[in-house]
């Protein structure tokens, strides 16, 4: 038998050996190929599946159009159950900037929150475990040890700030209702500035000194001189220092105590001279411990108040009417478009290493379906 | 634009549409690509899996595949036929898997001496000859004469079906078909 003449020979010997479709099969796949290939029938792709295939199918300018439009809209609606949760919800960290904020604008879309005139919206800020009795108490811990945690009551400092939103004819009566209400409190005020002008210009400061006791009558009556922009009470738990302090103060009074013993049993003027010495220095050291003593009772005792009344253009009150104007839509939409980016934030921390777990489980999973295909054909 | 823009063979029957579903650019040009590759996707599938029925099953798999995913073909990066073979080719070596059966090319020496043929005995033999030494290569190898011989692609698709360049393709097709006339020539 003869061989193949050629590599033509051979090739065409092969061409000859290619399989055809059955007439059937191939009239069949026209037919579908005409319907547009029509899922056959008894294939029952689960749902997910089946939803996996339409968004395979999708061109992928379409298919990030789409997944950009629901990402859009999850944020939106994020925003503002964010945004209406932290309006509802007093007690969460949002409900803080709200709360700022709301005061901050005298009246906006926030307004229910909003101070009115003599409001109590208040932003604490307190110190850990502080009794309420014992606020701006001054009993000391003295038969307790040196650690402020066994102090049976504690010391503690309080101060606060304060921001009235007036009209700029009104400063001047809103600067003598505060000296009023000071001296209503047996308070000190350590500076004052009262300055006039128009709106934005005219203001007043004051550096106060309440008696802790008073404090919260006193800034009761302040917060009714007039609008309350903004108002802050912070507390610092002082009783470790106190302690501290009275323990030095004992051990002081202990050592002159003994020097005053050893001053007259000294028997020789050198030895007398030596003890006195030491007892002068001890008597500068104990008179340095009264005096901080003497500055954390006044802490403690005498609360630092620092007010302002401010008068359009900054943050208090512009419009004590309370009607909603141009910067308070801006201030809103800044409001808004910060909890977004928080939202955005948030998001992205908790999607962006999902996406990226997901993306290299999809990676592996195509390197290990390629291999697994090519190791058929080996 | 018409995406699967390609060569035309001739394939019996048309593909029709109502007036009232008037085809798409990319219908159309799905529908010329169908045409064209009709027989020889099936001739490359079926040398893949061995088997006419489950070879009718994946050409029919691949087209409706590569229907569905006809929009997200980007002519920019290969020819139509190259993308439906490549989309043939994961579908046959799936089914393969599945099946747990090693790829081997169709042609059997029985099929070919059982054929009803008006050729000489010679012919035939030369014929019978040519299957043995095909099933005599490695699949790779049979894949290749497939694709080069059955379906009629260009060295280019080739290399972009099986993911080689096109000069690999075609030297890994030239040993091939050297060693199967050694096969063939050891063989008559």
């Amino acid at each position: 038998m003869e061989p193949f003449k050629d590599e033509n020979d051979l090739i065409a010997e092969l061409r000859a050996l290619r399989p055809r479709p059955s007439q059937e099969f191939a009239a069949g796949l026209d037919e579908r190929a005409a319907a547009g290939f029509p899922r056959r029938s008894g294939r029952t792709d689960s749902p997910l599946r089946a939803f996996v295939a339409r968004l395979r199918a999708l061109p992928p300018r379409r298919l990030a159009f789409s997944a950009g439009a629901t990402a859009l809209a999850t944020l939106a609606l994020a925003t503002a159950l964010v945004t209406v949760n932290g309006a509802e919800d007093s007690g969460s960290p949002t409900m803080r900037l709200d709360s700022i904020g709301a005061h901050e604008s005298g009246g906006h879309l926030l307004s229910h929150l909003n101070p009115s005139r003599g409001s109590t919206g208040v932003e604490y800020e307190a110190a850990p475990s502080v009794s309420a009795g014992a606020v701006g108490g001054s009993s000391r811990g003295t038969d307790t040890g040196p650690f402020a945690s066994k102090a049976r009551h504690r010391e503690v400092e309080r101060s606060a700030e304060l921001v009235l939103g007036a009209d700029p004819d009104r400063v001047a009566d809103d600067a003598s209702q505060v000296f009023d209400a000071v001296h209503a409190a047996d308070g000190i005020v350590l500076s004052s500035a009262v300055t006039g002008g128009g709106a934005g210009y005219a203001g007043a400061r004051f550096d106060l000194l309440i008696p802790a006791a008073k404090l919260g009558d006193a800034l009761a009556a302040f917060s009714a001189i007039d609008t309350v922009a903004s108002r802050h009470e912070a507390t610092d738990d002082i009783t470790a220092p106190t302690v501290r302090i009275g323990e030095q103060l004992r051990d002081s009074q202990a050592t002159i105590d003994g020097l005053l013993v050893q001053l007259a049993g000294a028997d020789s003027d050198g030895a007398r001279a030596e003890v006195e010495a030491e007892l002068q220095a001890e008597r500068r050291h104990a008179a340095s411990v009264r005096s901080r003593a003497a500055k954390l009772d006044r802490r403690a005792n005498l609360s630092r108040v620092s007010l302002r009344i401010e008068t359009g253009g900054g943050s208090a009150a512009r419009d004590s009417s309370g009607a909603w104007g141009v910067g308070d839509a801006l201030h809103d939409a800044g409001h808004i478009l910060a909890v977004a980016a928080a939202v955005t934030i948030v998001g992205l921390a908790i999607i962006g290493p999902l996406a990226l777990i997901a993306f290299f489980a999809w990676l592996a999973n195509r390197a290990r379906l390629r291999r697994a295909r090519e190791r058929t054909l080996a | 634009m018409d995406p699967f823009g390609g060569r035309s063979k001739s394939v019996n029957g048309t593909l029709t549409a109502t007036a009232a579903e008037a085809p798409s650019t990319a219908e159309l040009a799905f529908d010329r690509l169908y045409r064209s590759s009709r027989d020889d996707l099936y001739a490359y599938v079926a040398s893949l899996v061995r088997d006419p029925a489950a070879a009718e099953e994946v050409t029919a798999a691949a087209f409706e595949r590569a229907y569905r995913k006809r929009s997200r073909f980007d002519p920019g990066r290969g020819e139509p036929r190259a993308w439906l073979f490549g989309i043939a080719r994961n579908a046959a070596l799936d089914e393969l898997r599945r099946r747990g059966r090693q790829a081997e090319l169709a042609v059997d020496p029985a099929d070919l001496v059982s054929a009803p043929t008006d050729e000489s005995a010679e012919a035939s033999e030369r014929r019978l000859a040519l299957a043995a030494g095909l099933a005599g290569l490695e699949a790779r190898e049979r894949e290749l004469i497939a694709l080069k011989f059955f379906a009629g692609l260009g060295n280019a698709e080739i290399g972009a079906v099986i993911g080689i360049s096109e000069s690999n393709a075609g030297t890994r097709l030239h040993r091939a078909v050297t060693k199967l006339r050694e096969a063939c020539d050891g063989a008559l």
